[in-house]
């Protein structure tokens, strides 16, 4: 028994360690003492409550109390603690109007930057070699019935924030067990895509940030027919690769008097150094020179 | 986790244990101690039901008398009369005088009780005594509630036929956590494990969830949030808590308490019924002790006629030529304790504004507890709410009780086939816990009505040039000055690093955990630096004894303001 205080005592100090350092407002836990059942970067209250970005002040409170009775120590015990200091702390902010637009923007941005930033890269990993056909979840259509998950559980994860499943790993199942899983989707919302579309479909799926008219329209969205604006996502960044490698070769090109002079400036000052250090170390050599004959 | 091979007894009274780790937990069980009455419950596998003595009584008088060489108390002893309990030998009310100095008001009003209450006044534990064959025999109130609880124990053993170490206590919402180690000292001697003490009012809140419960399982829908307010008054606190009810869950919203109770309204009628009361008891003889005895025997009757009767006829005779012959009715009685009843509605009222809710949003309106009996308490609580009508599902003197059981079930880790004990209450911290800083003042790091559990943080600095050491003294309580909130301990930071005033940063991280330990943990960050300068603070609160009352002043004899802090102002 004391023995167990004293573990939780330093997790405690750990964690006040912890976020000394990181100077943030989100509390950052260790996470390892509630069962490892949730991910240590789990600091999304929203993925935390397991509740949609535009839930209503009601959808939070039943979610937070479903977890509540879940991860309260009064029910889990002392391995609750940690959880628990969590899902207070998201309750809180989600609750309260104002903390919930602050934090909405400081997530928000962190989603739009990443969305601009389109990495070209998919999220889902393989295994074994890459092949031409890929494996793709239309989470709009997804009903979350968790039967691709329990045919092929290496291969298809379930996102329970969005009550979703998504390819986690490329051909993580046998080709067996991915037909099944295939096969067993009632909505028929897993297909099988050319290899090149898939980063492309992956980051379209991902829910971006709405823009906003002041208080009204903001929220999350993502695209209707995922195919579609897959295919129109495609030819804008074509489009934005022709302009770009235009762009660079346009400023190439376009070099102003002024600029060439000062580049001409740099070019001889650089020579002056070179020659300048040059001088010192003859300098040296030949004062230390004359102190040894000295 | 492997057992340890010895286990030591935390110096701390409570070791903040876990629940057992046996295949079948033992069922806690749920005591409502009481100031003037005292009630056990447990959850039998389907519902709870509430033991009963050796006298089939549910309620039992919360007293320990000292007449032979064994004490007694009220489970197992049978008054021959009511005037027995007031002959000097019983000692009662123990919970208004437990984890109280001698400079507390409650302790101050306890004077005129029949035995012997003495106050130096100067901050250290009022002297209680007994009067047994004419000695004043001194004792404390932990041992007079050790001494009860040993006898609930003892008949709560034989009904269920097994050994009970796990309890859940109720305790008044204004219990300071000083007051807290007490009742858990008192159980330690009694040998008892407190897996948790609720608020009174939270146990009704959480009987209020699973009536909610049940009426939802029957009817099927219709499990919409309900918001209920709820006020405790008993012989000794009263206690309001605001609480949002939905899916078996109860949230307390907001809590507000007080030592106002029965006891007040008593005395106040007493010294309306004879004013000269003090002059006439101050000597503590036994003629003395056996008039007041008789006073207060009658004027409780009066009182609780008084409850369904527009006047009532007081008749005594205390001796020594004086009689009192008087009729009170219920306007008088009302305007005697005119105080009390106040104080009562600024409570409601700052609950309901403490938890943000407005009186329309208010489904019930739920009054338990002794005093919920007295109309213009009712009507008091109605017209605050603005209602017509109190909920009515309720016991109101086994409400508390039939709460702790059922969390005494849920701590327990049982669970019922028929989700009569998917439950949960998220409690709320009841008071304010900071630390001294600028100057006098009274800084909270966790503020009243956090949930609980809860960490919090705050940043302070020095106040000095080259300020190598500071002291870290926690309070709890409302008050903006320290001197009017409850010490809980102090100790020192040594080793900042030497840096000018207002350098170094002094985090104080607060933590409660679900079964209420309070741990503080104080660290130093010079800026810059990534780690925390010296290694980091860690003790359990609280952690004062006796006579803290002291501690204070000798602190700042010593040490003056040589070791303040300041807050840091956050940067916007």
């Amino acid at each position: 028994m004391d023995l167990g205080f004293f573990v939780v005592s330093l997790t405690l100090l750990f964690n006040d360690f912890e976020r000394w350092r990181q100077r943030s407002t989100v509390i950052r836990c260790d996470n390892r003492r509630a069962g490892g059942k949730v991910r240590a970067e789990k600091n999304n209250y929203y993925e935390l409550l397991g509740v949609s970005v535009d839930s209503n002040a009601r959808e939070i409170k039943d979610a937070y109390r479903k977890l509540q009775k879940k991860y309260h120590p009064d029910i889990a015990g002392q391995e609750g603690h940690e959880h628990t200091l969590m899902l207070n702390e998201a309750y809180k902010v989600l609750m309260k109007e104002d903390m919930r637009r602050h934090y909405d923007a400081s997530i928000g941005q962190m989603r739009v930057r990443n969305g601009t930033n389109y990495s070209g890269v998919a999220y889902s990993a393989w295994k074994g070699p890459l092949r031409p056909q890929a494996l793709f979840v239309d989470e709009n259509a997804c009903i979350g019935c968790r039967q691709c998950v329990h045919h092929a559980s290496n291969t298809f994860v379930m996102d329970e924030a969005l009550a979703c499943a998504r390819v986690k790993v490329q051909y993580g199942d046998d080709e067996q067990k991915i037909e099944v899983s295939v096969e067993s989707c009632p909505v028929n919302c897993i297909h099988w895509v050319d290899r090149e579309e898939l980063a492309v479909l992956e980051f379209l799926i991902q829910p971006q940030p709405k823009e906003a008219y002041g208080v009204f329209g903001g929220g999350w969205e993502r695209p209707a027919n995922v195919f579609m604006a897959a295919k129109s996502f495609s030819k804008q960044l074509k489009q934005q690769a022709a302009t770009e490698h235009y762009q660079t070769r346009a400023t190439r090109e376009e070099e102003t008097p002024a600029q060439a002079e000062a580049r001409a400036n740099a070019i001889r000052k650089l020579k002056m150094d070179r020659f300048s250090r040059f001088q010192n170390w003859v300098k040296e050599i030949f004062s230390s020179n004359m102190l040894s004959r000295d | 986790m492997a057992e340890p091979a010895y286990t030591v007894a935390s110096d701390s009274d409570t070791t903040g244990e876990e629940k057992s780790s046996s295949a079948f937990p033992e069922i806690a069980i749920g005591i409502d101690v009481g100031t003037s009455q005292c009630s056990v419950a447990v959850w039998n596998g389907s519902e709870v039901v509430i033991l009963k003595n050796t006298r089939n009584q549910k309620k039992m008088r919360s007293y320990v008398t000292f007449k032979d060489d064994i004490p007694s108390g009220g489970v197992s002893h049978q008054l021959s009369h009511e005037h027995e309990m007031l002959s000097g030998a019983a000692i009662f009310n123990m919970k208004r005088l437990i984890g109280r100095v001698d400079t507390d008001p409650v302790v101050h009003s306890s004077k005129s009780l029949p035995f012997l209450v003495q106050t130096l006044d100067i901050g250290v534990r009022p002297f209680i005594a007994a009067l047994v064959n004419n000695v004043w025999r001194s004792t404390t109130p932990e041992e007079v509630l050790a001494i009860f609880l040993v006898e609930l124990k003892a008949m709560a053993e034989v009904q269920l036929k097994r050994p009970i170490r796990n309890v859940v206590l109720t305790i008044p919402v204004s219990f300071s956590r000083f007051q807290v180690t007490r009742i858990e000292r008192a159980c330690a001697m009694a040998g008892l494990h407190v897996l948790r003490l609720m608020p009174e009012p939270t146990a009704v809140a959480l009987l209020y969830a699973q009536q909610q419960q049940q009426a939802v399982h029957e009817n099927i829908g219709g499990g919409a949030e309900k918001i209920a307010l709820i006020l405790n008054m008993g012989a000794g606190y009263c206690d309001v808590a605001v609480t949002a009810t939905a899916g078996g869950v109860s949230q307390i919203k907001a809590l507000a308490g007080s030592a106002i109770g029965g006891e007040d309204i008593l005395q106040n009628t007493m010294h309306h019924l004879l004013p000269d009361l003090e002059i006439l008891f101050s000597k503590h003889g036994i003629n003395e002790i056996k008039s007041t005895g008789l006073l207060r025997v009658a004027t409780q009757d009066a009182i609780h006629k008084l409850s369904s009767q527009t006047s009532v006829q007081i008749d005594v005779d205390l001796g020594n030529e004086l009689k009192i012959c008087k009729v009170v009715d219920q306007e008088e009685f009302e305007e005697v304790n005119k105080n009390v009843f106040e104080k009562c509605e600024s409570l409601i009222i700052q609950c309901l504004h403490d938890a943000k809710v407005q009186t329309e949003d208010v489904a019930d309106i739920i009054v338990v507890g002794g005093c919920s009996y007295i109309p213009k308490l009712r009507n008091l609580v109605m017209s605050v709410c603005k209602r017509q009508e109190l909920y009515k599902g309720m016991n109101p003197v086994e409400a508390a009780v039939c709460g702790a059981a059922l969390e005494g079930a849920v701590a327990s880790g049982i669970s019922d086939p028929f989700g009569s004990l998917d439950l949960l209450t998220i409690q709320v911290t009841p008071l304010a816990i900071g630390i001294r800083a600028d100057g006098n003042k009274f800084v909270p790091v966790i503020p009243r009505n956090t949930t609980m559990p809860t960490r919090k943080e705050l940043a302070f600095t020095t106040v000095h040039d080259n300020q190598t050491e500071a002291l870290i003294v926690v309070y709890e309580g409302e008050g903006e000055k320290v001197e009017e909130n409850h010490l809980l301990g102090y100790f020192k930071i040594m080793g900042i690093p030497p840096a000018p005033k207002g350098v170094p940063e002094i985090n104080v991280c607060m933590d409660i955990d679900a079964s209420n330990v309070l741990r503080v943990l104080a660290g130093v960050v010079l800026p810059g630096s990534r780690h925390p300068a010296i290694p980091v603070m860690e003790v359990r609160m609280p952690t004062v004894d006796d006579g803290h009352g002291w501690c204070v002043e000798a602190l700042h004899r010593t040490y003056g303001s040589g070791l303040d802090l300041v807050t840091i102002q956050k940067k916007i």
